[in-house]
């Protein structure tokens, strides 16, 4: 009987282990070297308009590099380029890719390094009075919606970067000439990482060096409506010959952003094949407060993917892809069906998105986590295999020794 | 509203009452001779409890609604439950005393059903006024009343059934209890949304009168005290007997002689108690954000704990009084719920499975563990063991509640449920260790029914 427990207790413990170190799995260490220059080789009379920049972020690695450049000369737009080579550089025409930005005045040299490229422009913030407070665009009618905020037109200010040890950090900031924005502003933070690692702040998208991170918050806006809800508007551009589908995946593991046990996946591949090439990734959560706490949390949801037929007004975009590129688009709107807390309410919305190349990162156990579980369940089984020979050992003899009298 | 029921099911039907053949003529539901009369007590006796039951659990059941409400955060709302075991870490060595010794029976009753009420009324204006320590003060109330209530009720149970139907009697109570939680659990949160659809907006002021009419409850159930203290008065005249009592004796200087054995009961009720209880105040939100259920099927899966524990626990009861070997069931019932809680944090199973499991083992430990301690501590010092059981799983759930309540916010489920299963290996490695202890000193804990039967035959 004890020993059956024994084995049972045993064998449960050895298959919760075999799972559990099974998500343990991979530690990434690959590392990058990671520079940031401003606006490459951009030389006087040429000059941009106040506020816009265009950023690069060259991440070297063992036998190849991977550029990343955020650029906000139109709609704000983070292009990813793959290489090969570790020789590969950005260059700019400025002239030309300042006044028209034509195809070509951006590009990455030598071209035939060049393995994928991808990007991700955030072209318009849509406001919409959530009469039925469902929160969701799609069931909105189409009068409810207030004229969008075209990203394109925006003016820029306080670009300005920091770097850490690991991370380099750029911020811009930009609003419209409207009196909406007198007090507000739309904010993106890009950080390109030398090696894996997360964010403290929620919601701590696990990231490693082959990705960038976009947190794009909106702050202080004055809304059209009192029940006014906000969404985002993102367009993926990328070479001919991929297709794009959003993946949900389910994950048990909510300890960097609690309560939130989705992951969605914007991923490209290539039509014929199987294999992520890159990808967008997000948790579908946003934060009303810029510095929140568990109740400032609110559900966001994406629309369904829909091919766009016009490049998006972005300059980095028009002057890189120079033959005819995917465009897809999608739009992400925060809040959750008979949400009561609108915009209006705390004035803050912020949302993060993990851009990158291969496959999205996945979310795996805490050592804490794994610590707790292996002394708690390991302390009881190491009793039971002590205890169990001691009872068995003792039984044993008093069944040798004693041969008692029956009374 | 923890357990604190459970153990008076294994107080002895020892004397028959020698029942006074007076003849007045009274019709057989008039007379407390009369089986009928007696079943009529029962109802009214089974209705004492169910306001409190109703109303503990209220929180759990308007979660979203009472955090959204009251702008709070998870370890503010977990007060709720935290202010509610406060009192009672006392009052479990004070109620029995009170009962006997200050007010009597029939007018302790009344009294502490009145601090039910009051103390629902107060939680309700607290809401209705938006200001949460108020709040707080009503559940503070409402734990003075609640628990020594139950007290009442078993001394009650004891009295008018004692050497008749009495097991029958304590089981038919602890089923009614677990239906006052479910009606809670699947009810009260309709009612706030017709209220919402009644005054047009959700806020503070509909859970004020959600609550308020939860109170409701509670008012029966002072009505059920009233009419009982009367029957009882009444009973009392008529058959010349004398008003019930505890019988519960507490010494604190006791302490110091409890066994080892008993502290590790004492280990397993507490580690094993705040896995259960606090996860349910908080399960609600779970398995909507997890399991993405809807508003109602949570409520239902938070319930079937409470519901599957209404048959379950005569059922086993039995069988454990039936088979002895305390300890393994014991055992068995840690390991199962352990298990229930890993399906829950580990895998996106059909979170059914799991809770109708931690029900039955929830059921099963109850069974199994409190009449243990009648095995290792002396009658006279039985009623400490309990109280002092009793106090410290209240300290335990008061404080784990909060815990649970900030692991939450900043940490979120995954790390809660490991924490959850933590505190169960801590329960599992006391039991393990009880069963040793045990067989080292050959107690009686783990023994079979017929052998312990055949023990005190030899005595």
């Amino acid at each position: 009987m004890s020993r059956f427990k024994v084995n049972f207790i045993f064998s449960v413990l050895f298959v919760v282990f075999g799972v559990a170190l099974g998500f343990l799995g991979n530690g990434d260490k690959f590392r990058r070297k990671v520079t940031v220059e401003l606006n490459p080789g951009l030389k006087p009379p040429s000059s941009l308009p106040p506020g816009v920049a265009l950023v690069h972020a060259r991440g070297l690695g063992l036998n190849d590099t991977l550029h990343f450049v955020l650029c906000n000369l139109g709609a704000p737009a983070l292009l990813l380029v793959h290489t090969n080579s570790t020789e590969s550089a950005v260059q700019v025409t400025w002239p030309a890719f300042i006044n028209r930005s034509s195809p070509g005045s951006l590009r990455v040299a030598p071209e035939s390094s060049v393995t994928y490229s991808s990007a991700l422009v955030f072209t318009r913030i849509w406001e919409y009075d959530d009469v039925n407070n469902t929160a969701d665009p799609q069931e909105t009618a189409e009068s409810s919606f207030y004229s969008p905020y075209e990203l394109q037109n925006f003016i820029w200010s306080d670009l300005n970067t920091t770097a850490n040890q690991s991370d380099h950090v750029i911020t811009l900031c930009g609003r419209e000439n409207t009196e909406s924005f007198a007090n507000g502003s739309l904010c993106l933070r890009l950080s390109v990482f030398e090696s894996a690692g997360r964010d403290r702040a929620w919601p701590s998208l696990l990231h490693n060096s082959n990705s960038s991170q976009l947190h794009v918050w909106l702050d202080g806006l004055t809304p059209r409506g009192n029940l006014s809800r906000f969404a985002l508007e993102f367009q993926s551009v990328g070479d001919s010959g991929f297709q794009g589908r959003v993946d949900v995946r389910s994950s048990i593991d909510d300890e960097y952003t609690p309560s939130i046990f989705k992951v969605f996946d914007w991923v490209s591949l290539p039509l014929n094949s199987s294999s992520v090439w890159g990808f967008s990734q997000w948790k579908p959560v946003a934060y009303r407060k810029p510095e929140p706490v568990f109740e400032d949390a609110t559900p966001c949801r994406h629309s369904p993917l829909v091919p766009v037929s016009r490049i998006p007004q972005s300059a980095a975009v028009r002057a890189y892809f120079t033959h005819e590129p995917q465009v897809r688009g999608l739009n992400i709107s925060f809040g959750v069906d008979k949400d009561p807390v609108h915009y209006s309410d705390t004035r803050h919305i912020s949302w993060t998105v993990l851009m990158g190349m291969g496959d999205p990162p996945a979310d795996s156990f805490s050592t804490l986590i794994i610590i707790i579980m292996a002394v708690g369940l390991g302390t009881p089984l190491a009793i039971i295999i002590v205890g169990g020979v001691f009872v068995c050992v003792r039984k044993r003899m008093t069944r040798a020794s004693v041969y008692e009298p029956i009374n | 509203m923890a357990v604190r029921e459970e153990h008076r099911s294994i107080l002895d039907e020892d004397e028959e009452e020698d029942e006074d053949e007076g003849s007045r003529h009274l019709s057989p539901l008039c007379d407390p001779r009369h089986l009928l009369h007696r079943i009529l007590v029962l109802v009214f006796m089974c209705f004492l409890g169910f306001g409190s039951y109703f109303c503990y659990d209220n929180p759990a059941a308007l979660q979203t609604q009472v955090i959204q409400d009251m702008s709070l955060n998870t370890a503010s709302f977990m007060q709720l439950y935290a202010w509610y075991s406060w009192p009672n870490m006392f009052l479990c060595f004070l109620g029995g005393f009170l009962l006997d010794r200050v007010f009597g029976i029939r007018l302790g009753t009344v009294i502490f059903s009145l601090f039910v009420l009051i103390g629902q009324i107060i939680f309700a204006a607290g809401a209705l006024a938006n200001h949460f320590w108020l709040m707080n003060v009503g559940r503070f109330v409402f734990g003075i009343g609640g628990e020594s209530l139950a007290v009442a009720q078993n001394t009650y149970a004891v009295n008018w059934f004692k050497g008749k139907e009495l097991n029958l009697v304590f089981g038919l109570q602890l089923s009614m209890a677990r239906l006052g939680s479910t009606v809670n659990m699947n009810v009260i949160g309709w009612v706030y949304g017709r209220i919402q659809s009644l005054t047009g907006s959700a806020g503070h002021s509909t859970l004020g009168i959600t609550l308020m009419i939860a109170a409701s409850t509670c008012l029966f159930s002072l009505t059920c005290a009233l009419i009982l203290g009367f029957l009882d008065r009444r009973a009392e005249k008529i058959l010349k007997k004398e008003q019930g009592r505890t019988g519960e004796v507490i010494k604190l200087t006791d302490v110091k002689d409890f066994p080892f054995s008993l502290w590790l009961i004492f280990i397993i009720c507490v580690a094993y108690y705040v896995a259960i209880f606090p996860f349910i105040g908080l399960g609600q939100v779970f398995f909507i954000e997890k399991f993405s259920f809807t508003t109602v099927q949570a409520r239902a899966i938070n319930s079937i704990v409470y519901i599957i524990s209404a048959p379950a626990s005569p059922l086993l009861g039995f069988l454990v009084d039936r088979t002895g070997r305390n300890v393994l069931w014991v055992l068995l019932a840690v390991v199962t719920t352990l298990l229930s809680h890993m399906m829950l944090a580990f895998t996106f199973w059909n979170p059914w499975i799991a809770m109708c499991l931690l029900g039955l083992s929830y059921s099963l430990l109850a069974c199994a563990l409190w009449p243990m301690v009648a095995f290792v501590v002396p009658e006279h010092q039985l009623g400490t063991a309990y109280g002092f059981m009793q106090s410290i799983q209240n300290l335990g759930l008061a404080v784990m509640s909060m815990a649970a309540g900030s692991l939450l916010d900043n940490k979120g489920y995954l790390f809660l449920e490991v924490f959850f299963i933590a505190c169960l290996c801590m329960a599992l490695l006391a039991v393990v260790l009880l069963y040793l202890y045990d067989y080292h000193t050959e107690g009686e804990l783990n023994l079979s029914a017929s052998t312990r039967a055949e023990r005190l035959k030899a005595e």
